[in-house]
């Protein structure tokens, strides 16, 4: 019996070192081919795919707790929201200093404490999962709606101008952003960063934990685990890299408006993860890239009939691909390896 | 005194069109255990059917049922064609439900456009009583709300069917066992309740402007009232429910904003549910 067990583990341990060198390759190559695009195609995608980037963020953000604690917010876009209008806000003050690095300094904390409060709120309860869905959903149309009736602060529904931002350095000079490249280069950085952070938050011990959480909560409860505190947790660092991707939004597109707190736009990222694979990270950033590209560019094509398709892909990957297109390229890799030795 | 009557009116009101709207919500949450994330879309088309119906010429009345009916089948199609197969996880019902809230409101969209749509009042004004004015569709379809949580109670409480029903939901093992038709019970608890929703966004339509995302607004509040009455208290919660939802909405709105006031009841609903998780009236 241990024998079996042991020699399963060691098994699954193989399987999942392939797994990580593979998904190495696969984020080097994600990165380089979107480090390609502003020497090689420039224009327009250079402008808009860093906004893209920032959607993968997003999406990255509810991988981190649907793929690993198993917890999937319907209101991830609130904080993306109250990140971007902390930015639009501080962008408008004169402290003295760079207002964009206030912007982001207020971003991280702001989001990172509603989804704090929220979420110890309803772990502490044990509240379920089903309840989880529907609270953040509220908490999306909360969002959209205090933007829209608070027009004094937040514009309501003509949004907020933001400029673009400035990188300073101190004594050392100052780089600014509007520049269409640089802005690039910037949120690539920032995706790169956030996305080895994740990585390395997710495979070690608070990975381990919050998988155990996934799939078996009682467990870790009777092993002492205080369950209610790692979810907080999750939930806590999700919404703060939602709220960095929304600080940064806004200062790339200029605008901040109602609506990127709204339902349509929190669900959407739960389409972006669904289809990139739920339970990789690198799957989530694809997914917010690719099918948020594939929508601007099919929206001018087929405009009535692409969001139509997506929500029959959006079936069709949670009836038939669990694990979206990661695992399916993961499995093709696999077969592919196994054709091979069989040969 | 009169301020307090007349607040009293409008939360009554308001209570009863809530219950409405959520009852097929309640129907299939509590009886089928499915989050149905569907239910916004779900009023919504029964909404635009009523518009289609009613455009076409049939009589209100009629239109509305129509519209409960065609929402029912689909309904049944979307039960048979893919929640059946995902009764033992109830996660993916409600990301297939959330699937078909996304694909119905395209295809509404796609048919009916995007602009604003309204159905004729068939009462429209209101009834005088004394100082007080009640609008008259919105009193008629409050009392229609109540006989029709009334007539189902009688059926699942005094027929042979509700019998089968409530067994089911007590122990569906020893149920099956005992001859019961499990999938075709589901099937048609599945089926009344979106024939419900239907039938409450038509009911509703002639009080709102109907766009592609009218069911939105009753969703989310909806939930609510099924959580808070208590999933499964399917007659008494959900009138309950939509008091404490519906009715602190009316009291929050005296004094502030319409939009505050919906936050402030989200923010009830939420507390309520942290410390009474199965519901006002359950003991733990």
């Amino acid at each position: 019996m241990s024998q079996i067990s042991l020699s399963l583990r060691r098994r699954s341990a193989g399987v999942d070192r392939r797994f990580f060198a593979g998904e190495t390759t696969a984020a080097a190559a994600l990165f380089l081919i979107l480090a390609a695009v502003p020497p090689i195609i420039a224009g327009y995608p250079t402008y808009i795919l860093p906004q893209y980037m920032l959607f993968g963020v997003l999406a990255m953000s509810l991988s981190l707790l649907w793929g690993f604690a198993g917890i999937v917010s319907f209101g991830q876009a609130a904080f993306f929201s109250v990140g971007a209008y902390a930015m639009g806000l501080m962008m408008h003050q004169d402290y003295g200093f760079n207002p964009a690095y206030a912007g982001i300094l207020i971003a991280i904390p702001a989001a990172t404490l509603l989804a704090a409060v929220t979420g110890y709120f309803l772990f502490s309860a044990g509240a379920r999962a089903t309840y989880f869905v529907l609270v953040t959903l509220a908490l999306s149309i909360s969002a959209e709606q205090v933007a829209v009736s608070q027009s004094g602060i937040t514009g309501g529904w003509n949004g907020l101008f933001v400029d673009r931002m400035e990188l300073t350095f101190g004594p050392l000079g100052a780089v600014s952003l509007t520049d269409d490249a640089r802005m690039f280069y910037f949120v690539l950085v920032i995706v790169i960063c956030v996305y080895l952070l994740m990585r390395r938050l997710t495979t070690g011990k608070f990975g381990k934990v919050l998988v155990g959480i996934r799939e078996n909560e009682n467990r870790l409860t009777a092993l002492g685990y205080d369950v209610a505190f790692y979810k907080t947790l999750a939930f806590a660092l999700s919404g703060g890299v939602a709220g960095l991707a929304g600080a940064l939004y806004a200062t790339h597109a200029n605008f901040v408006s109602p609506s990127l707190g709204g339902v349509l736009f929190s669900t959407q990222a739960v389409v972006w993860v669904a289809i990139g694979g739920r339970g990789s990270l690198l799957g989530a950033l694809a997914g917010g890239i690719v099918v948020s590209s594939l929508t601007n560019y099919l929206s001018a094509v087929i405009p009535d009939y692409w969001q139509l398709a997506l929500g029959f892909i959006f079936i069709v990957v949670i009836v038939f691909f669990k694990r979206g297109l990661a695992g399916l390229l993961e499995s093709a890799f696999e077969a592919l390896r196994h054709w091979r030795t069989a040969r | 005194m009169h301020t307090i009557i007349s607040v009293a009116i409008d939360a009554t009101l308001i209570t009863m069109v809530l219950a409405l709207a959520a009852f097929g919500l309640a129907i299939i949450y509590g009886l089928v255990g499915v989050v149905n994330m569907g239910h916004g879309a779900m009023l919504t088309l029964g909404a635009y059917l009523t518009w289609a119906a009613a455009s076409a010429g049939a009589p209100f009345f009629l239109a509305v049922l129509l519209a409960g009916a065609g929402v029912g089948i689909v309904g049944l199609l979307l039960e048979h064609l893919v929640i059946r197969h995902f009764y033992k996880s109830p996660f993916d019902t409600l990301l297939l439900t959330w699937a078909f809230f996304l694909v119905t409101t395209e295809i509404i969209k796609i048919v009916f456009g995007t602009d604003f749509r309204n159905v004729a009042s068939p009462f429209p004004g209101a009834i005088d009583i004394g100082t007080f004015k009640l609008p008259a569709y919105r009193t008629f379809v409050s009392i229609l709300s109540g006989l029709i949580i009334a007539a189902t109670a009688v059926v699942f409480f005094r027929t042979s069917i509700g019998i089968k029903i409530r067994a089911l939901i007590q122990n569906p093992e020893v149920s099956s066992l005992l001859g019961l038709n499990i999938a075709a019970t589901y099937k048609l608890v599945f089926g009344f309740g979106a024939f419900m929703a239907g039938l409450a966004g038509g009911l509703i339509a002639p009080m709102l402007s109907i766009d592609p995302y009218i069911g939105n607004i009753f969703l989310v509040r909806s939930f609510f009232v099924v959580i808070v009455g208590g999933i499964g208290q399917l007659l008494s919660g959900t009138v309950v429910g939509s008091f404490v939802i519906g009715g602190s909405e009316t009291i929050f709105a005296l004094f502030t904003s319409q939009v505050v006031a919906q936050a402030a009841v989200f923010l009830v609903a939420i507390v309520l549910l942290r410390f009474r998780p199965e519901g006002v009236f359950r003991d733990q």
